[in-house]
């Protein structure tokens, strides 16, 4: 056995590795060798260093460290779970996201917008006088019409429905709807008319 | 039987358990401080080591495989954050060094003195300190390896479930940082 082989045995020695012929010739080149000898010896030294240092020094944190850590534990865990439900649930994130986005701009728009707004295709029977919308009686609107911020007077016919948003309506006995009248004068309402709006618009387009 | 109980532990930690993740914390703080603390020679950033290590481990319950031994993966956390403090170290790593070899005595030898031996005993704390030296000494890819294997007398396979590499590999990092040890500790021992 050479002394490069040797070490590497005492290598395998050291961690508990070498047993029976092994160790045997390991022993007996170690009896031989001097260097070897002396190699081991520095060797088994260090190592016995080394436990015993550990087993003297018992390095403890400082006591307020389980609390420290406590401390820092909760509001991560909040995030957390508030993060993982994102991250599960990507599409309702999304649609949540959605509907946000347009509660506030519909908000926005709701609460800031009082003008007077006329939407229809046939507009050219329809009065406006002041807020007041009015189909006289005897003429006829082709089609929807739609009021917003005022009043509809409805003498005559419309042949679509007739929407009133944050106004009121007034239909003689000579009107004729052929449609569906609807008033919306809540957000809530008028938020759904305009989804459900911007979902057919886009649905034709 | 600590298997036991730590198993049981860790179940209710994982389920959300507050009190059974602070009594995690207390059995397993010191070992993980004593590890970082021979890792980085500096007892402040060995606490911030244990913290980080405690927030990692609950915020990746999910990452644990139960198969696995808790202290095992404890470990591996650890170690790794250790090792990154030591990469990013790394530039003023050299004048601390340089220090520290000429004049062999500044901030860190202070370090020794808390811990916790008694004042009689002075032999043994210069050999701790000659000790400490070599183990801050040793290059960081053995530095873990041998502290795995000394302070927390794990196994060589455990050692390779931590550091996640090759028995061989742990093996031939244990001997080279075993014969660095030697040369270093050589003329100072007894």
């Amino acid at each position: 056995m050479d002394c490069k082989q040797a070490t590497s045995l005492m290598h395998e020695y050291l961690d508990d590795e070498l047993f029976g012929e092994e160790a045997l010739s390991l022993q007996r080149h170690l009896q031989e060798c001097p260097s070897c000898q002396m190699h081991f010896k520095e060797l088994e030294q260090a190592e016995l260093m080394l436990f015993a240092t550990i087993k003297r020094s018992s390095l403890s944190a400082s006591d307020e460290l389980v609390d420290r850590i406590m401390k820092s534990i909760p509001s991560q865990q909040k995030q957390r779970a508030w993060l993982q439900w994102v991250k599960r649930h990507p599409a309702l994130t999304a649609a949540a996201m959605f509907l946000l986005v347009m509660l506030f701009s519909t908000i926005s728009l709701w609460n800031s917008d009082d003008q007077l707004i006329v939407k229809g295709k046939d507009l050219d029977h329809v009065v406006i006088n002041g807020r007041t919308v009015t189909v006289p009686s005897g003429s006829k609107v082709a089609g929807n019409l739609t009021v917003e911020n005022g009043t509809a007077e409805i003498y005559g016919e419309v042949e679509g429905n007739l929407t009133v948003i944050d106004g009121s309506y007034y239909q003689a006995s000579t009107a004729k709807i052929l449609g569906e009248v609807r008033s919306i004068d809540q957000a809530l309402d008028w938020l759904w008319y305009r989804i459900t709006n911007t979902f057919t618009e886009v649905a034709y387009r | 039987m600590v298997d036991h109980f730590d198993v049981r532990l860790v179940k209710l930690a994982r389920q959300g358990d507050q009190e059974a993740f602070a009594d995690l914390v207390d059995v397993y703080k010191d070992k993980i401080f004593h590890l970082a603390y021979r890792m980085l020679s500096n007892r402040h950033e060995a606490e911030d080591i244990v913290q980080e290590t405690f927030l990692r481990v609950y915020k990746n319950w999910e990452r644990y495989d139960e198969k696995q031994k808790f202290s095992t993966w404890l470990y591996r956390i650890a170690t790794n954050l250790c090792i990154d403090r030591l990469r990013k170290r790394k530039p003023n790593y050299y004048l601390d060094a340089g220090m520290n070899d000429q004049e062999g005595l500044d901030g860190y030898t202070l370090i020794p003195g808390d811990e916790r031996t008694p004042e009689s005993e002075y032999l043994l704390t210069e050999t701790q300190q000659t000790i400490h030296y070599a183990i801050e000494g040793l290059p960081a890819k053995y530095k873990s390896v041998v502290i795995l294997r000394y302070l927390q007398e794990l196994s060589l396979s455990e050692i390779s479930d931590v550091l996640d590499m090759p028995v061989t590999t742990v093996k031939t990092r244990l001997h080279r940082g075993r014969e660095f040890l030697r040369k270093k500790l050589q003329h100072k021992v007894l």
